[in-house]
C-alpha cells in the first residue's frame, strides 16, 4: 500500500501536446472474465487539462476500464502509469489515495447523516476525540461555495434525502477533497434534468481547466460533441481508435461503435409468420411511454436498445411483475388482463428473466423440480405431483434441449450457466406457452451453448412460437430477428424488418435524441450560465 | 435447420432414469443428509447408556426399559414434535413462525373450554359437550385462526415474519389468558374420552420379551397421533403441490412468483397449517395435563426451532426434509430424557438445549457456505 501511493503534486496549466506531466497512461491492457474477453491490449493516454470521451457499444468494455482505472478490478495484462511511476490499485480506497476517482451513476451514500459528513467521511475533522462540527460545515462550506453548488447542495440534508444529482455532487466534492488529478464521470446525466446537466458541464469544464484529467462516459452522443475533447471509442473489447470531437459527427461515432464482422454469427431464416398472437397497445408505465407493438406466431421479434432503455422493464409489465399505469394487452385479438404473473402464465406466456439465478431458478431444489415448476397444475391429479408423468414430460425437454446434468433429481445450482438457461427454457417450453419471452438469453454462457440456443431458438419460431427477444448483442437480435423494435428512455424509437436491419440503423435509433429537440438547441447554447 | 454445423458434442451422454437398487432407494428415502443425523442419535444413545458410567453417572442403564422408552420418551417428544411439523414447513418456506408456543396455549384452553362450558368468547357463551371430538376440532380451529392471522400480517401487512410472529407470540400468550376465566386453568380430569388422548395406550395386549426389566405397556395415543401427523405432512411435502411451492417460496420467491406460484394464497396456507397443527398439539396437552392452562405452551416454540435446525432445514429456507425434523425430535428427546435418568436437573437442561439451537444453526450455516461454493465451482466450468 505504500509503492502505489503518490505524492500529489499540484497539477498545472492547459494540456501540452504530447504526454504533458500527470498523464494517465494505460498500456496494453487485458482483462478476462469466465467466457468473456472483456479487454484486449488497450493503450490509452489520459491527459490532464482535457476531457476525454469513452463511447462503445454495450459490453465493449467501456466499465471493465473504468473499473480498472478505479482500483475495483485489477488487469490481468498491461499497467496504468502516470509519470513513469507504476500503478497498482488493490482496492478503490487506493485508487482514491493516489488522485485517481471513477464516480458511478449510483455513488454510495451514506443515508442516515448528513451532506458534509457524507463528503468527509473517514476523515471527519476531530477536536478532543469529538468531531469538529464547526471545522467541518466550515470545510464544506467553503468547498461548496468555491465550485458553485452551494445553493444546490444545502449541509444539513441527510443522505437519504439527496437527489441523483445531488448524490454525484457529493461524490464529486469527496474527490476534490482528497485533490483528484484523474476524475472518471459513468453516465452522469442519465438521470440528471436539462439544468442540472448544464451545471455539472460548468462544473467539469472548470475542473478541466484547474488541469484535472477528466473521462467521461456516456451513450449521449449530442452531449460527448458538446463537452469533450476527445473521444476514445471501443469495441469487442479493443480501443477502435482516439479522435478529436471536432473532427467527429454523430454518424461517425455510430459507424466506429459498430462495423463487426457477422460471418460467425447465427442467421435465422426468416420463416413464413401466421397470425398475430399479441398485441400491446398506448401502453404506459413508471418505465414507459406510449408503447405499441406486435408479435406475430413463428416470428422473432426483437428488442434493442441501450442497457437502461426499458427492454427489461417492458418484457416484465407485459408478464405482470411490473405494474402498468394504462393500455391493453390482446392475445389473439381478445383483450385479456394481466397483473401478475400468475395471469400471464395462464394466457400462455412465458418468460426467461435476464438474471438467471436471481430471478429464473430456484438453485437449491433440483432440475427436475425447476423445469416442472410451471405445469405443476397439470402434472397434477387432487394435488398429488404424478412422479411418473413428470419424469416423462420434464426428462423429454431436457433431452430435446441437450442438458448436461447426471440426473434430473441434480441441483440446478451445480451446473454450467448455460445447462441452467436451458433448464429455464425447459420449463418454459414444457409449459407450451404462446409467446415467449427471453431477456438477454445467452449471457454469460459460452459460444458453445450459445450455439445451441440460437438454433433453439431459431427451431422454436419456426414450430410456430412468437418470441420476444431481448439482447444487448446486436450480432444476436440482427441474426436472429425477423423484426426489430429498437427502444431509447422508455420509447420505442423505430421499428425495422430483420432483412433491413443494420448495426447502424439499429444504433442510431438507440442513441441519437430523436425526441428531444431540446438537446439540439443547447448545442449551440455553449456556455449555458449556472 | 442444420444440426451437423454446430459444434455439439456427439456423445451426449444419454439420460435414462435407472431403476435404482434397494439399497440406493433406502438412502434415497433417508436422505444423505439424515444419516448423520441417525449416527449422531446412535452416538447420544451410547453417551447416555454406556459411555456415561466412564464418567461416574448412575442411571443410564434404565434408558433400555419399556417404561422409559413408551412412557417417558415417546410421550414427552410429541408435543414439541408436533409443533416442530408445522415449524419445518415455515422454516422450509423461508420464513418462522415463534408464536406456535402461545398457539398451543390457546388450542388448550379453547379445547378444554368447549369441554368444560365456562369459557366465553365474547358475549358468545360456549355450552358444555360431551363430543371429545368437536373439542378437538375446536383447539384445531382456533389454531387455524391464529396461524391466518401470522399469515395476514406476513403477506399482506408485510412484516418481517420473525417481528410478526414475536409480536403474536406475546398477543396470542396474552388472548390465551383472556380466554380462560379470570386467566385460571380450566379442568378436565372428568372427561376420561378427552383424557384417553394423553394417557390411551394401543396394542396393550401384546406379549413382547420384558425390556430392562420392565413389560410391555402398549404404543401411547400421543405417539401415535405424532407420528400419524407426521406421514401425512411427509406426503404433502414430497408429493403435492403445495410442498413443491413451499421449496419453490423458501429457495427463491422471485423466481417462484415469476414460474406462476401464487406466493400469497402458500404463505397464508401454510400459516394456517402451522397455526392448525400448535392448536392440535395444545389441545394434547390440554389432555396430558388435564386442563386448559394458558401457561401449557410457554417456550415449547424454542424446542421445535431447535429441532427443526438440527434436522437439517436450511436457515435461507428451500431445504429440509419432515424426516429430518423427526430424527432430530427424537435426538432432542434422547437429550431430555438422559440427562434426567443421569440426574441433571432441568436448569442444565435448559442450558445444553439452548446451545444445542446455537450449535445446530451454525451447522445448517456451515452447510450452506460449502454447497455455495460447489455451486460456484459448477458455475465457473
Amino acid at each position: 500500500m505504500t509503492s502505489d501511493v503518490l505524492p500529489i503534486t499540484p497539477t498545472s496549466g492547459p494540456a501540452e501536446t504530447i504526454s504533458p506531466p500527470g498523464t494517465l497512461e494505460i498500456r496494453h491492457v487485458s482483462k478476462a472474465f469466465p467466457n468473456v474477453q472483456a479487454l484486449t491490449d488497450v493503450s490509452l493516454d489520459i491527459r490532464p487539462g482535457e476531457i476525454l470521451a469513452f463511447m462503445g457499444e454495450n459490453g465493449a468494455g467501456k466499465s471493465t476500464l473504468l473499473k480498472i482505472i478505479n482500483g475495483d478490478y485489477q488487469p490481468d495484462e498491461g499497467m496504468l502509469s502516470i509519470d513513469g511511476q507504476k500503478l497498482e490499485f488493490k482496492n478503490p480506497y487506493a485508487a482514491h489515495k493516489a488522485g485517481v476517482r471513477v464516480i458511478y451513476q449510483e455513488p454510495e451514500i451514506i443515508p442516515g447523516v448528513d451532506v458534509a459528513e457524507n463528503i468527509w467521511v473517514g476523515e471527519l475533522p476531530k477536536r478532543y476525540g469529538w468531531v469538529d462540527r464547526r471545522k467541518l460545515n466550515e470545510k464544506v462550506h467553503d468547498g461548496l461555495v468555491n465550485y458553485g453548488f452551494d445553493g444546490v447542495l444545502p449541509m444539513n440534508l441527510l443522505g437519504e434525502q439527496l437527489s441523483s444529482a445531488q448524490r454525484q455532487v457529493v461524490e464529486i466534492m469527496r474527490a476534490l477533497k482528497e485533490g483528484v488529478r484523474i476524475l472518471a464521470l459513468d453516465e452522469p446525466t442519465s438521470s440528471l434534468s436539462d439544468e442540472e446537466v448544464d451545471r455539472l458541464f460548468t462544473l467539469v469544464r472548470r475542473l478541466r481547466d484547474e488541469g484535472v484529467a477528466i473521462i467521461y462516459v456516456s451513450h449521449r452522443i449530442k452531449e460527448i460533441l458538446r463537452l469533450c475533447d476527445r473521444v476514445a471509442i471501443l469495441r469487442d473489447g479493443q480501443l477502435i481508435t482516439v479522435e478529436q470531437a471536432s473532427d467527429l459527427t454523430d454518424s461517425d461515432i455510430v459507424r466506429l461503435m459498430v462495423g463487426r464482422e457477422l460471418s460467425d454469427v447465427f442467421k435465422r431464416q426468416t420463416a413464413v409468420t401466421g397470425r398475430e398472437v399479441m398485441r400491446v397497445e398506448n401502453l404506459e408505465s413508471n418505465w414507459h411511454h406510449d408503447i405499441n407493438f406486435h408479435i406475430n406466431a413463428g416470428e422473432v421479434v426483437g428488442f434493442a436498445g441501450l442497457v437502461g432503455a426499458g427492454r427489461t422493464e417492458l418484457a416484465k409489465v407485459v408478464f405482470g411483475e411490473l405494474p402498468k399505469n394504462s393500455g391493453r394487452t390482446l392475445l389473439n385479438g381478445k383483450e385479456v388482463n394481466i397483473h401478475l404473473p400468475i395471469d400471464a402464465i395462464a394466457n400462455g406466456i412465458g418468460f426467461a428473466p435476464e438474471d438467471r439465478k436471481r430471478e429464473g431458478l430456484i438453485l437449491v431444489r433440483s432440475v427436475l423440480e425447476n423445469a416442472s415448476i410451471a405445469i405443476l397444475s397439470r402434472l397434477s391429479h387432487f394435488h398429488f405431483v404424478s412422479s411418473r408423468m413428470e419424469r416423462a414430460v420434464i426428462g423429454d425437454f431436457v433431452e430435446k434441449l441437450k442438458v448436461r446434468t447426471p440426473s434430473l433429481d441434480q441441483e440446478v445450482g451445480k451446473l454450467s450457466g448455460g445447462n441452467q438457461q436451458k433448464v429455464v427454457l425447459a420449463r418454459w417450453l414444457a409449459a407450451k406457452p404462446k409467446i415467449l419471452i427471453l431477456d438477454e438469453p445467452t449471457r454469460g454462457i459460452d459460444v458453445g451453448a450459445k450455439a445451441e440456443i440460437y438454433h433453439l431458438i431459431d427451431e422454436l419460431a419456426n414450430e410456430g412460437l412468437g418470441i420476444m427477444l431481448i439482447s444487448s448483442e446486436l450480432s444476436e437480435i440482427l441474426g436472429l430477428a425477423d423484426r426489430i423494435y429498437v427502444m431509447q428512455n422508455g420509447r420505442i424509437t423505430g421499428e425495422l424488418s430483420g432483412e433491413s436491419a443494420t448495426e447502424e440503423k439499429v444504433l442510431g435509433l438507440a442513441m441519437i435524441d430523436h425526441m428531444t429537440a431540446a438537446s439540439a438547441v443547447s448545442i449551440s447554447e455553449e456556455n449555458t450560465p449556472v | 435447420m442444420n444440426t451437423e454445423s454446430t459444434s455439439l458434442p456427439q456423445n451426449q451422454p444419454k439420460m435414462t432414469e435407472k431403476r435404482a437398487g434397494t439399497f440406493q432407494r433406502i438412502l434415497g428415502f433417508i436422505g444423505a443428509d439424515n444419516l448423520s443425523l441417525i449416527f449422531a442419535l446412535f452416538l447420544l444413545v451410547f453417551l447416555v447408556t454406556v459411555a456415561s458410567k466412564w464418567f461416574g453417572l448412575d442411571g443410564g442403564d434404565k434408558f433400555f426399559s419399556w417404561q422409559n422408552l413408551m412412557n417417558s420418551l415417546a410421550q414427552a417428544i410429541v408435543i414439541v414434535g408436533l409443533l416442530s411439523i408445522g415449524e419445518t414447513i415455515v422454516i422450509i418456506a423461508g420464513a418462522l413462525d415463534i408464536s406456535v408456543g402461545s398457539i398451543a396455549s390457546i388450542g388448550s384452553v379453547v379445547a378444554a373450554s368447549v369441554l368444560a362450558g365456562i369459557g366465553t368468547v365474547g358475549s358468545l357463551h360456549i355450552l358444555p359437550t360431551d363430543s371429545v371430538i368437536i373439542a378437538v376440532l375446536a383447539g384445531i380451529a382456533a389454531g387455524v385462526i391464529a396461524g391466518a392471522i401470522n399469515g395476514g400480517i406476513v403477506t399482506f401487512l408485510r412484516v418481517n415474519p420473525t417481528i410478526a410472529t414475536l409480536g403474536t407470540l406475546a398477543a396470542f400468550a396474552g388472548f390465551a389468558f383472556l380466554l380462560a376465566p379470570d386467566g385460571k386453568p380450566i379442568g378436565v380430569m372428568t372427561q376420561p374420552d378427552f383424557t384417553w388422548l394423553a394417557q390411551g395406550r394401543f396394542l396393550q395386549d401384546l406379549t413382547f420379551m420384558d425390556l430392562g426389566g420392565s413389560k410391555w405397556t402398549g404404543i401411547p395415543v400421543l405417539t401415535v397421533i405424532l407420528v400419524g401427523v407426521a406421514i401425512i405432512f411427509h406426503v404433502v411435502m414430497r408429493y403435492t403441490d403445495f410442498g413443491r411451492a413451499i421449496y419453490a417460496i423458501g429457495g427463491n420467491a422471485t423466481a417462484a412468483r415469476l414460474a406462476g406460484i401464487n406466493i400469497t394464497r402458500v404463505r397464508m396456507i401454510m400459516y394456517m397449517i402451522s397455526g392448525g397443527i400448535a392448536g392440535l398439539a395444545g389441545v394434547l396437552l390440554a389432555a396430558r395435563t388435564t386442563s386448559g392452562n394458558p401457561v401449557n405452551g410457554t417456550g415449547l416454540e424454542l424446542q421445535a426451532i431447535t429441532a427443526v435446525f438440527l434436522g437439517g432445514a436450511a436457515t435461507a429456507g428451500g431445504k429440509g426434509t419432515i424426516f429430518g425434523t423427526f430424527l432430530a425430535v427424537i435426538m432432542v428427546g434422547v437429550l431430555n430424557n438422559g440427562m434426567n435418568l443421569l440426574g441433571f436437573n432441568t436448569f442444565t437442561q435448559r442450558v445444553a438445549l439452548g446451545f444445542l439451537l446455537v450449535a445446530a444453526v451454525a451447522i445448517s450455516q456451515y452447510r450452506q457456505s460449502t454447497a455455495d461454493r460447489a455451486r460456484k465451482t459448477a458455475e465457473r466450468r
